[in-house]
């Protein structure tokens, strides 16, 4: 090996020692400076992604669009008049905590997002949504969607990498670990994905069953707010088969997530953060047209932890 | 030189390109890693200093881009060690690199089966070297069926596209008059007269 190629191995051992001991915080600088370069083509590519979805997609005929319209329009009819009755049911209330001195327990928040990039790293379930400091999104804000008139939760916000971008990691990741309980019953548990799982829809895992702990297929899974990261009461899954071990059980769980079909998902930030950042409306912003309101399966200010 | 600008500029705009590179659900969430794929493409053809001079490029603007961040070691002042450290694609691209680099002579005699092969084989080590050190860091081995198959689809789709990639860097280099030279391993395959 010639004494130039013996130099240059020695530089680049020491670049890569010398890289490899940056802190958290000069990698975090480091990648929001590579996010503001890329993500104009991640928002692109998402965009082309979608236009080609949905060509070739499902065709309908004019007398079924008209149909769908028609269906569409009684919908959103319906939907005005609940909306007039719960801005009165809104008002009335607030009009009756005021009288009450009611303590505004309610600590949750929602800041809509729309997906811009999936699935960016190898080892990682991960996705990059639209919303990042700006918003007062920070790193381990819960992550959800709404499944029917419920919350699911998604995952955690592993990483804020810009004004406009943060990064989700997802429920179906090993290292996400949530604390949940099976609906119902006192039995708790860790839920966490599997390592090297690549599915689409890979199950997940609940861990840490006590032995006796008996489930029948199709029982729902929900955040237990232990752990006081996630609130309660957030859909996870449903039990799939429950394998009894010598000292405890574990579950299998199919998430009620689709997560190859996210597009927009929900932040959820503490109101006090939310009320003094800048992001102040407590209303759900419109994310590029994302629109509509989550709440969680429970009452917003039910935090009661259980045993 | 004009060589080795046109291959900063290659590795350069496959990061924008791997932006619009989309993975394949039916591979198990494999994709093509076209910057991998540029870089062991060139690092058949250029010298090893400036080989290494473009794994820490490839392997730094990779890592901002794609890093994440998940912190096994926390202490009072703040998380320390991060699981994948930051900069590590560095060490792959340089490691992956230097080992293609000994195919050099078949690239420049125009065999291009063993570093077709090997760029797709390079491709899986990176990929199987940081899931051997999450593995490591997270405790017990664990390789499901998915994993071969992501690591299979993704060394394939590498090794599917580095044809047109080394036509390319060929073809430039003649119209460069770029010579890819042999240095610290022509010795060994060279013919001695003398020996006889």
């Amino acid at each position: 090996m010639s004494r130039l190629n013996i130099l240059f191995l020695a530089v680049f051992v020491a670049v890569f020692v010398g890289v490899t001991l940056f802190q958290p915080d000069a990698v975090q600088r480091i990648q929001r400076g590579a996010m503001r370069v890329f993500s104009p083509f991640m928002r692109a590519s998402t965009g082309l992604d979608s236009t080609f979805g949905e060509i070739g997609g499902d065709s309908l005929t004019p007398v079924e669009l008209r149909a769908r319209l028609d269906q569409v329009m009684r919908e959103r009819d319906r939907l005005r008049l609940e909306v007039l009755q719960l801005d009165e049911l809104m008002i009335e209330n607030r009009d009756l905590r005021r009288a009450l001195q009611y303590v505004d327990r309610s600590t949750l928040s929602l800041v809509p997002c729309r997906i811009i990039s999936r699935k960016p790293a190898n080892w990682y379930n991960t996705v990059v949504i639209n919303k990042g400091a700006r918003d007062g999104i920070q790193v381990d804000n819960p992550v959800v969607v709404p499944v029917g008139e419920q919350a699911a939760l998604v995952g955690k916000i592993s990483e804020v990498r810009a004004d406009n971008t943060s990064v989700v990691l997802l429920l179906t990741d090993e290292i996400c670990q949530v604390s949940a309980k099976l609906e119902g019953t006192r039995e708790q548990g860790i839920v966490s994905g599997e390592r090297g799982m690549l599915r689409g829809m890979p199950n997940l895992r609940l861990r840490y069953l006590s032995k006796e702990a008996e489930a029948d297929p199709g029982t729902v899974v929900i955040t237990s707010g232990t752990g006081e990261l996630f609130p309660p009461n957030l859909l996870l899954g449903e039990v799939v088969e429950v394998e009894t071990g010598a000292i405890d059980a574990e579950a299998t769980i199919r998430p009620v997530v689709d997560f190859d079909e996210l597009s927009d998902v929900f932040v959820i930030l503490p109101r006090a953060m939310d009320a003094t950042g800048p992001g102040t409306d407590t209303s759900p912003q419109d994310p590029d047209g994302a629109d509509g309101a989550v709440q969680p399966a429970g009452a917003p200010g039910d935090r009661g932890e259980e045993p | 030189m004009i060589f080795y600008l046109f291959v900063f500029l290659a590795i350069s705009l496959s990061f924008f390109v791997q932006e619009f590179v989309p993975y394949f659900e039916w591979a198990f969430f494999s994709r093509l890693l076209i910057v991998h794929t540029v870089f062991y493409c060139s690092a058949v053809s250029v010298q090893f200093p400036v080989m290494l001079l473009f794994a820490v490029y490839a392997g730094f603007i990779w890592d901002a881009r794609y890093h994440v961040p998940v912190y096994t070691e926390t202490t009072l002042s703040g998380p320390v060690q991060a699981e994948l450290p930051f900069g590590l694609s560095i060490l792959i691209f340089g490691l992956m690199g230097s080992f293609i680099q000994g195919v050099r002579p078949l690239f420049r005699r125009g065999r291009w089966e063993m570093p077709v092969f090997l760029v797709g084989l390079c491709t899986a080590l990176g990929l199987i070297l940081e899931y051997l050190l999450i593995c490591f860091h997270r405790g017990g081995l664990e390789f499901p069926p998915e994993l071969w198959w992501k690591l299979f689809m993704t060394a394939l789709f590498s090794s599917l596209v580095s044809p047109f990639l080394l036509l390319l860097f060929s073809r430039l280099a003649d119209r460069v008059g770029f010579k890819i030279r042999m240095d610290g391993i022509t010795r060994r395959y060279q013919y001695d007269g003398d020996a006889f």
